[in-house]
């Protein structure tokens, strides 16, 4: 499948060829296997440190599954060089914590149009002015795939943070005061799901030229309903793959 | 156009009241340009005009639907969206001119803002800096879908929202001049696809209060033919107002 006189990309080990232009964007190598069953003939092509890649295909279309292991400096390592050997289109696959709980239910599914920027990836590539917003086409790809499964979903913005154990527990970090008036702050501005990687996604694949889209499950308590969250997000790329075939795009 | 109702304060920037508006509110910045927007809505008249916030109200597909001025920048835009919201009104779209920030744009294409740089501190006094400024995903694909019946070129993006007009044209004569030059470099390198003075505070606020909002702009200046841009906002509040209706949340 690819081409051995390229050199491997250093982190994720793939080369030219390795991969499809979409890729599926969970945090845990642990998902990759559950997610690639979704797709036809999906193989195991790399696994090296927190990045594990299998390939197969939707819609005749050859389709990856990356983990970007947990946070922004991963995510981007990962992007950048699925980019570099043909990469064009990204949708986070995802476990996050539920945000809204008057008009949300834990394993309500979450797609994420942009994110918080929280974090500090981002910032080394634009101001944190510069928005985190995904790509309004795979937003209504994976929108219309919500309703067509008929799961219950929203779409709106994410937290993406850096420290996680300074989300779940704040008041024992120094800068708790800090933490959780941006916390209500967040909340107040109706952010749906908190989780880790959105924003760095969105942001490099700004820089990038690249599009890229996020779905969530959102999780008050238990454990998470994986299979309805990746066959959603599946079902929303087969939509973009179909749609892009019609752009002739 | 309803009666203005009873008992109901008229609103202290903006001088309407509910009643006075629709849910549905286009925004251009210049108090000038409202008249010919009212033009393109059915019975437009006009109901109020105070300080740079001139208000019109007519109706599409019986449904009534405001313009209002917000004025140049953010501190006046917060005004006029706060106001509107609080009498009634919950989605928006921002019409309007704007500077080219790619090679790629011709003059005159139009810009479908889907998100926008908070490169202004208006919306910080709302949300930190973190918030993403975003429109509203039905908002954003009716505006589009709207550009592409009429044929028209058009790009869908990152607008860059800004504070100082006059820093971004001559940025070589403000003190700042160097963090302007490398902040600016750093959007269009992010791809941001046009500069305009609004947006950002628009979508923040939105978000916060719950409403929907979104954007189109014409790029290269006032000289454009202002038409093909208000038809096209017309064009997209005319098929939100279908999707809502069609969606159970029209009124």
């Amino acid at each position: 499948m690819s081409s051995e006189a390229a050199p491997a990309q250093y982190h994720i080990q793939l080369r030219p060829g390795d991969v499809g232009r979409y890729v599926l964007l969970p945090g845990d190598p642990g998902r990759v296997p559950r997610i690639a069953a979704f797709l036809d003939d999906a193989v195991e092509v790399a696994h090296h440190r927190e990045h594990r890649t299998f390939t197969g295909w939707l819609g005749g279309e050859k389709v990856s599954v990356t983990s970007t292991g947990i946070g922004g400096p991963s995510t981007a390592i990962a992007v950048e060089e699925l980019a570099r050997i043909g990469a064009d289109t990204f949708i986070r696959v995802g476990t996050s914590g539920l945000m809204q709980p008057a008009r949300m239910r834990s394993g309500d599914l979450v797609v994420v149009t942009a994110a918080v920027r929280d974090e500090g990836t981002g910032s080394h590539y634009l101001p944190l002015a510069f928005p985190a917003a995904g790509d309004p086409d795979v937003a209504d790809c994976l929108r219309q795939a919500c309703l067509e499964r008929d799961v219950p979903y929203h779409v709106g913005l994410a937290h993406s943070k850096d420290a996680f154990y300074g989300e779940v527990q704040p008041e024992r970090m120094p800068v708790a005061a800090e933490l959780r008036a941006r916390w209500d702050a967040w909340v107040r501005g109706g952010v749906l799901c908190s989780e880790m990687e959105a924003a760095a996604l969105y942001i490099v694949c700004a820089v990038l030229r690249k599009r890229a889209g996020g779905i969530m499950v959102a999780i008050a308590e238990g454990r998470p309903a994986l299979e309805n969250l990746c066959a959603t997000a599946v079902l929303g790329l087969r939509h973009l793959i179909a749609r892009d075939a019609v752009a002739g795009r | 156009m309803a009666e203005r109702e009873p008992g109901r304060e008229t609103m202290h920037h903006i001088a309407c009241a509910r009643g006075d508006v629709g849910r549905y509110v286009l925004l251009p910045g210049d108090p000038g340009r409202v008249p010919l927007i009212a033009s393109f809505l059915d019975d437009a008249r006009p109901v109020a005009d105070h300080r740079e916030y001139r208000t019109f109200t007519g109706s599409l597909l019986g449904e009534p639907v405001s313009v209002t001025s917000t004025g140049m920048g953010c501190p006046s835009t917060a005004i006029a969206v706060e106001e509107l919201a609080m009498i009634g009104a919950d989605t928006f779209v921002r019409v309007g001119t704007s500077g080219p920030m790619q090679p790629f744009l011709a003059p005159g294409d139009l810009v479908i803002v889907w998100a926008a740089i908070r490169d202004e501190v208006t919306s910080q006094q709302i949300e930190p800096l973190a918030f993403p400024a975003v429109a509203d995903l039905d908002v954003t694909l009716a505006l589009r879908d709207a550009a592409r019946a009429r044929g028209l070129p058009h790009h869908v993006g990152v607008s860059h929202t800004k504070d100082s007009f006059y820093g971004q044209h001559e940025p070589a004569r403000m003190p700042i001049a160097g963090t302007l030059q490398a902040r600016w470099d750093a959007w269009v390198a992010g791809g941001a696809l046009c500069s305009e003075m609004e947006a950002s505070t628009i979508f923040v606020l939105a978000q916060v209060r719950r409403c929907r909002a979104g954007g189109v702009m014409i790029t290269g200046g006032t000289q454009q033919d202002l038409g093909s841009l208000v038809g096209t906002a017309v064009d997209a509040v005319r098929l939100l107002i279908r999707r809502d209706r069609a969606a159970g949340t029209g009124e």
